[in-house]
């Protein structure tokens, strides 16, 4: 223990230091702006600018992920949740399409929903349909494609057949919830001695908890949504997306492109619409759809964050599995 | 009692963010950032870090085996474990935004990234959004659907009057504004009604041709552009700066070659139909140009009217 004690001071005074030099650079190169090239502040505003918009639904993902980590019990969920696989995950897609979240909003909500024991395909079906149904996104690309409310059904339709289908591939590729550290959760037992007495506790202190919580999971998850969306900002401004256009040729190459297109740009998405319609005269409408059902789904900036969650070999198979199967049913929904 | 290094660091950085928020409405920079029909929510964000906060300055000092309840799938980091290198690198990594936040001013969006995004001129008409409603509040979820009224969450304080370019229009205004565009000789493009004229003329330039034209931007050049062509854009905004597309008019003179990319301009033209790439498209000749100072509001959104009027 003492040697313990003693590798943390180490840490904390090594830490300090960091802090220390962190906060200091900047002020140097403040008072030296040539050493930093323009690109770069470019870059900064860009990775700035979509945290700004981020945050504020992070926040109230993590109010919502306390929220449940100190009011819902195991029990609640067990008795909601239908016994029947295939119904359980209707009922998690449609859920998912009833709740206004974004892609960054959601993950610590899913995260805290699996811990409390919902099944992980449930979790993927809500995880899928939250982002991508919900009145502002529908709203949102009705007018961006000139108040044609075809697209937006198209999106809706595709989109909730296709997640339905993961989240049921899911439930039979695994069993455990995949939850990342779900072993080293054993090794804090001092935590759950004293959840038992948890029931008892009046509503303030409960509610201290919950914003507690809230705290922790904020400081968890911000980290990577801070990592990816710096990817994505520095990918917008180093990287031309007009080069990823060129070989867009044929309708399937186009499909990718524009998927592939939907994921390093990261965008929200209620804002992705008015990209995506940019683009119609470019690529076909499968391409379009595919740029639309895909991106709230799964984008690099949720990846990463999904990645701080779940095992990554889940999140890879996840990966794989929404990709083919949104370009399987955007191409099947062209055809029909 | 024991001092909590890690929750003090995490209320230094709680405080920090709700500073770094609320002086992004201070400075008025958040214009900079996100679209400022959307500022609600990051004044929404500033107040819950001041919230979280007040929590957590009450976890710097506490016993030392602190009491928190914790149910089965508790997996997160409560803070209270030893020094790794791994959270050492995560606290840095939340520092990471707020240091260049406060240090780095934020820039206008220039013609490196508009070439990286690639201009629309082979796309032709693409801007159609300008005649919808917009009234967007993820909090309200569906009911704002129905509430037609209800339009004053965003801009019924006196700060949204220090920023201008608002660009909310009742449906009456905006109908004037398309009228003017069909009858008047000469078309002003302004910031409020930029995105939609654009859509207008873009969607059928020969409607327009031999109009005049009066409009600002910064400059931008494409690959194969001869020596008297230039593009006069703007970017387009609709929620943040990252989901910017860049609009603008194919624009012909002399001496084009001598202005650099990203000055600003200011000119008057008049409007022909064009064609560049294939596809046909609005083009300016231009009469008269000036340069001038870069706008305070440098980006363009686009057009809400109210729902249903």
């Amino acid at each position: 223990m003492h040697a313990r004690q003693k590798r943390s001071k180490n840490f904390s005074t090594v830490f300090l230091f960091g802090v220390l030099l962190l906060f200091v650079i900047p002020f140097l190169l403040k008072s030296n702006p040539m050493t930093l090239p323009n690109s770069f502040y470019q870059l900064n505003t860009i990775f700035l600018s979509i945290l700004i918009e981020a945050i504020p639904f992070v926040l109230i993902g993590v109010l919502i992920a306390g929220f449940i980590q100190i009011f819902i019990t195991e029990d609640h969920i067990r008795a909601w949740i239908p016994k029947n696989r295939f119904l359980a995950v209707l009922m998690s897609c449609i859920v998912g399409a009833a709740f206004p979240a974004c892609e960054c909003g959601i993950v610590p909500i899913v995260r805290r929903l699996i811990g409390k024991g919902v099944p992980l395909y449930a979790g993927v079906g809500f995880l899928l349909t939250g982002p991508l149904i919900n009145p502002i996104v529908i709203l949102s690309t009705y007018m961006a494609f000139g108040n044609d409310m075809q697209m937006a059904f198209l999106r809706m339709g595709v989109g909730f057949v296709a997640a339905f289908a993961i989240a049921l591939i899911v439930s039979v590729l695994f069993r455990s919830n995949q939850l990342k550290g779900a072993k080293e959760n054993h090794h804090h037992h001092h935590h759950h001695s004293h959840a038992r007495g948890k029931k008892k506790q009046p509503l303030v202190p409960r509610i201290g908890e919950m914003f507690k919580h809230s705290i922790d999971e904020f400081f968890d998850m911000s980290k990577f949504l801070i990592a990816g969306a710096f990817v994505a900002a520095f990918l917008q401004t180093y990287v031309s997306t007009q080069s990823l256009l060129q070989l867009g040729d044929s309708e399937f190459q186009s499909t990718f492109v524009m998927m592939a297109l939907a994921f390093v740009l990261s965008l929200c998405s209620e804002a992705d619409a008015f990209i995506g319609a940019s683009f119609r005269n470019v690529f076909p409408t499968t391409a379009i759809l595919a740029f639309l059902v895909y991106g709230p789904m799964i984008d690099l900036k949720n990846t990463i964050m999904l990645l701080s969650v779940f095992k990554a070999r889940f999140v890879f198979v996840l990966f794989i599995l929404i990709t083919s199967i949104v370009f399987l049913f955007v191409t099947l929904s062209s055809l029909l | 009692m024991q001092f909590h290094f890690q929750h003090f660091l995490k209320a230094l950085l709680l405080g920090l963010f709700t500073l770094f928020f609320a002086n992004l409405h201070i400075t008025g920079d958040i214009s900079k950032y996100v679209n400022p029909k959307y500022d609600f929510m990051s004044k929404l964000a500033a107040i819950f870090f001041f919230i979280l906060l007040l929590i957590q300055l009450t976890r710097i000092w506490q016993e030392k085996h602190s009491h928190h309840s914790c149910s089965n799938g508790c997996d997160h980091d409560h803070g209270n474990s030893h020094w790794s290198l791994k959270r050492l690198i995560g606290y840095s990594i939340v520092a990471f935004p707020i240091i260049t936040g406060f240090m780095l001013p934020p820039v206008t969006l220039d013609s490196s990234i508009a070439a990286n995004k690639g201009f629309l001129l082979s796309q032709g008409n693409n801007e159609e959004e300008g005649q919808g409603t917009v009234q967007e509040s993820l909090m309200e979820g569906a009911e704002s659907l129905t509430e037609k009224e209800n339009i004053d969450i965003y801009s019924s304080d006196a700060e949204d009057v220090a920023l201008p370019n608002n660009n909310y229009l009742s449906q009456e205004e905006y109908n004037k504004k398309l009228q003017l565009l069909n009858e008047s000789d000469t078309i002003q493009l302004t910031n409020d009604i930029f995105s939609t004229y654009y859509g207008e003329i873009n969607d059928s330039p020969q409607l327009y041709a031999g109009k005049k034209i009066k409009m600002s931007g910064f400059v931008f050049k494409e690959e194969g552009f001869t020596s008297n062509q230039l593009v006069i854009s703007r970017f387009l905004i609709t929620h943040c700066i990252a989901d910017a597309s860049i609009i603008g008019f194919l624009s012909e003179f002399d001496g084009a070659d001598t202005i650099q990319e990203d000055t600003w301009i200011e000119i008057e033209g008049v409007l022909e139909l064009g064609s560049y790439g294939g596809s046909k498209l609005p083009l300016i000749k231009v009469t008269s140009l000036n340069e001038i100072d870069e706008p305070s509001e440098p980006y363009i959104y686009p057009v809400l009217t109210l729902l249903g009027d």
